[in-house]
């Protein structure tokens, strides 16, 4: 199993960037989960799929019935929850995490959450999370581990600087990560990919592609439409697929 | 108690029958394969599942009913499947054996989950009336055949892993009247049979409770002890629950804690449980009473879903759960409390509880239990309605009733709530609290000795008595914290506007009588 975390400041184009690769790997891999672990993104209808519950929905549902479960075994009821909430997509596996948890304790409904999450993960060849900077299910350990972590940034100064806390924020959380990479979107300029090159080389990221500002990436935003629907005419498209065939190699 | 026998497969029914071991299977058996979700896309069929009935049992027989290793298989066998269809499903087992009891049935059933999954290419979810079962495409391209294949495989591993099963045979059953049938008639029953023990088991039912330690990290001495009649303090664990998680893993968070002699059978006190808190807690403390409200209490972690609270001004505990925000009548709020109380620490005059405790039969049984509650949020109270006794339902106090403690006192007064004249503990018949000293009295005493402040008279009375009777049994409960200032509304607030502020520290008080008077007075 390869796990991917894609993160970085919202609105640098993560959620552009995880879609894509799952849309790529899952077109040559068969066992791939995406997970969507940002309250704020919006991963299923970049897919362009429909997600009718979220795991942040189903431990809530657990936190509030546990009482009335009677002698049922607390950790299979969680674990058929899940894997009911799991979206059977076309060529993945699509888990929203969801909203955060309510008030009260979690640490039992975790404790159970991180086993089952292990058990499932480890039989997929690719687990692909679109994660939010603040890593929130890294800290908590819903997620267990990332083997790469890519962080999206743009050229803002806000962007960079959530990269570099990111790069910190990995270390201190002991991912054991192979590699922690950057991806650099919406560059239109030389002078802008110069800049991002001396960025990754100061801070000792791998700059593993530069996607060019995209019309098209814009106006599917506007529209609503999933970015999976980008085709060979788009530079984005075309520069993330070279992105994926890196990791499909391994 | 639903008997348990052979169930009657009708004469008409489809059966395939097979006795003995299988030698040899044409699919992997791990733990590794735990987990494994099969995918729509590769799936052969789906057995059980969200569109069709369904169910899983095991049922404890005497050792001559069983006969070992043998399936039935009612109804159609894979071969006579429709790829991507679904299909009723009911697995039933016979066990025996000199150790086997019926209170066993539910953890050997659970764990058809457990080895159902270390099967390659076969998918099993969820318990009893819910599972979901789905087998993989590739399962059968490598020679998986027939439903019997997997009984045996499961039959397996239940004698290999659980040793104590002499004897196992099965039923598998995909025939849809047959699986209503049984479902409805023996089944459920059955599964309802189970829940109702959680509340009928009790603690001197069982020889073992439960710990649970996944709080530790951040309340380091906390040991939660988990016993059927007292659930988790964050109300996630149940016995039940503790049980299921030790047989799995022993080593967990969750481990057996026996019971040893029983200390105190009132304040719900055992040497074991003692011994292990001491142990698990680095000494930090060495008695526990699980039933107990002041005398060694359960310590608090900090998850707890509800605290209580003493209130030594109507000799009387107030509970107040984490989502009501506003100040008890005590004028602290919860998460002021549970700041205080929280961390894994004895803390007399506070508990953290799980809202479950509610239900217990032996809810703070020391300290009077429901007799002795006078104040719970509205939220809190019709929450657990049904579980406080109807003599006393309508006398605890909510928000609505009272907000502070001088509209706390004149409500218990005028439902005559049993703090006012003493506390009989129900489960021994003894009378634990003396009541409020007489009014009047008192009264009279505060007008003769300060006329002057005759006007706030009643407030002030009513202030004085806490002190006086607090509890005869502990000392004042005032958390052993650094400088922990309460607000109580003490006589300084209604006859001295000086405005006194009082700290008290790992104190013991007990007062005859106060004499309050004004400056400069003699």
């Amino acid at each position: 199993m390869t796990a991917i975390a894609v993160t970085g400041k919202g609105g640098t184009g993560k959620t552009l960037v995880s879609a894509l690769l799952i849309h790529f790997i899952s077109k040559k891999s068969r066992k791939v989960l995406a997970v969507d672990a940002d309250p704020d993104s919006n991963l299923s209808d970049a897919l362009g799929v429909e997600v009718e519950r979220t795991l942040g929905d189903v431990r809530e549902i657990f936190q509030v019935s546990r009482d009335e479960m009677g002698t049922m075994n607390k950790e299979q009821w969680l674990e058929g929850k899940i894997y009911e909430t799991i979206c059977e997509c076309n060529g993945f596996d699509l888990l929203v995490m969801g909203r955060p948890e309510g008030e009260g304790c979690y640490c039992f409904a975790n404790s159970l959450l991180r086993g089952i999450l292990r058990k499932l993960t480890r039989h997929y060849e690719f687990v692909i999370i679109d994660s939010e900077a603040g890593l929130e299910h890294f800290s908590r350990k819903t997620i267990d581990s990332a083997d790469y972590v890519i962080v999206v940034t743009d050229m803002s100064k806000k962007g960079l600087a959530t990269a570099s806390r990111i790069k910190q924020l990995v270390k201190e959380l002991k991912l054991n990560f192979k590699d922690i990479m950057l991806i650099a979107n919406r560059i239109s300029s030389e002078e802008a990919e110069k800049r991002i090159r001396e960025f990754s080389e100061r801070e000792k990221m791998k700059l593993l592609e530069v996607l060019p500002y995209d019309e098209r990436v814009v106006e599917l935003d506007l529209k609503g439409l999933p970015v999976v629907n980008l085709d060979e005419s788009s530079e984005v498209y075309r520069r993330m697929r070279k992105v994926a065939e890196v990791f499909l190699k391994g | 108690m639903v008997e348990r026998k052979k169930i009657e497969i009708p004469a008409d029914a489809k059966v395939k029958v097979s006795v003995g071991p299988e030698e040899k299977f044409p699919f992997d058996i791990s733990p590794m394969y735990e987990g494994e979700r099969i995918r729509k896309e590769d799936m052969f069929v789906e057995l059980g599942g969200p569109k069709q009935v369904k169910f899983e049992l095991v049922l404890a027989l005497p050792m001559d009913q069983v006969e070992d290793m043998k399936v039935t298989l009612v109804g159609p066998d894979l071969d006579e499947m429709k790829e991507g269809e679904s299909y009723p499903y009911g697995m039933l087992y016979y066990i025996a054996g000199s150790k086997v009891e019926t209170d066993l049935e539910p953890v050997i059933e659970r764990r058809n989950h457990d080895f159902q999954n270390y099967i390659e290419g076969y998918m099993h979810l969820n318990q009893r009336y819910d599972i979901w079962v789905r087998i993989s495409k590739n399962a059968v391209k490598k020679g998986l055949k027939s439903l019997i294949q997997i009984a045996k495989a499961t039959m397996m591993l239940y004698k290999n892993e659980l040793p104590f099963i002499e004897k196992i045979e099965a039923v598998y059953i995909t025939d849809k009247n047959l699986v209503e049938k049984i479902l409805k008639e023996i089944a459920m029953p059955i599964y309802d049979e189970r829940d109702r023990r959680v509340e009928t088991l009790h603690d001197e039912d069982v020889q073992e409770f439960y710990s649970c330690t996944l709080c530790q990290s951040f309340a380091p001495t906390n040991v939660c002890i988990v016993s059927p009649d007292r659930p988790s303090l964050c109300g996630a664990i149940t016995w039940f629950d503790g049980r299921a998680a030790a047989k799995v893993d022993p080593e967990g968070p969750n481990k057996a804690v026996p019971k040893g002699e029983l200390l105190d059978p009132i304040g719900g006190e055992y040497s074991g449980v003692n011994e292990f808190a001491k142990r698990e807690s680095g000494g930090e403390y060495d008695r526990i009473k699980l039933h107990s409200f002041f005398e060694f209490p359960h310590t608090s972690c900090g998850c707890f879903e509800v605290i209580g609270f003493y209130m030594p001004e109507v000799d009387g505990i107030g509970w107040v759960h984490r989502g009501y925000p506003h100040p008890a009548p005590n004028g602290l709020t919860f998460s002021t409390m549970a700041g205080q109380t929280g961390g894994g620490k004895q803390v007399k005059g506070f508990l953290g509880v799980g809202i479950a405790y509610f239900r217990s039969k032996k809810f703070i049984q020391a300290d009077g239990g429901w007799y002795r509650v006078v104040w719970m949020p509205k939220e809190l109270k019709e929450r657990v309605a049904k579980y406080i006794p109807e003599d006393i339902r309508d006398k605890i106090a909510t928000e609505e009733n009272a907000k502070t403690i001088e509209e706390l006192k004149e409500f218990l007064k005028k439902v005559d709530h049993p703090v006012v004249k003493g506390v009989v503990r129900k489960v021994d018949g003894k009378k634990i609290t003396e009541g409020w000293p007489e009014v009047v009295e008192v009264k009279e005493e505060k007008v003769e000795a300060k006329p002057e402040v005759a006007a706030p008279a009643q407030a002030p009375t009513a202030a004085v008595q806490p002190a006086v009777q607090a509890v005869p049994t502990a000392p004042m409960p005032i958390p052993a914290m650094p400088a922990f200032q309460l607000p109580m509304p003490m006589p300084s607030q209604q006859a001295a506007p000086a405005g006194i502020k009082l700290i008290i520290k790992d104190a013991k008080i007990t007062i005859g009588k106060i004499v309050l008077k004004k400056k400069g007075e003699k």
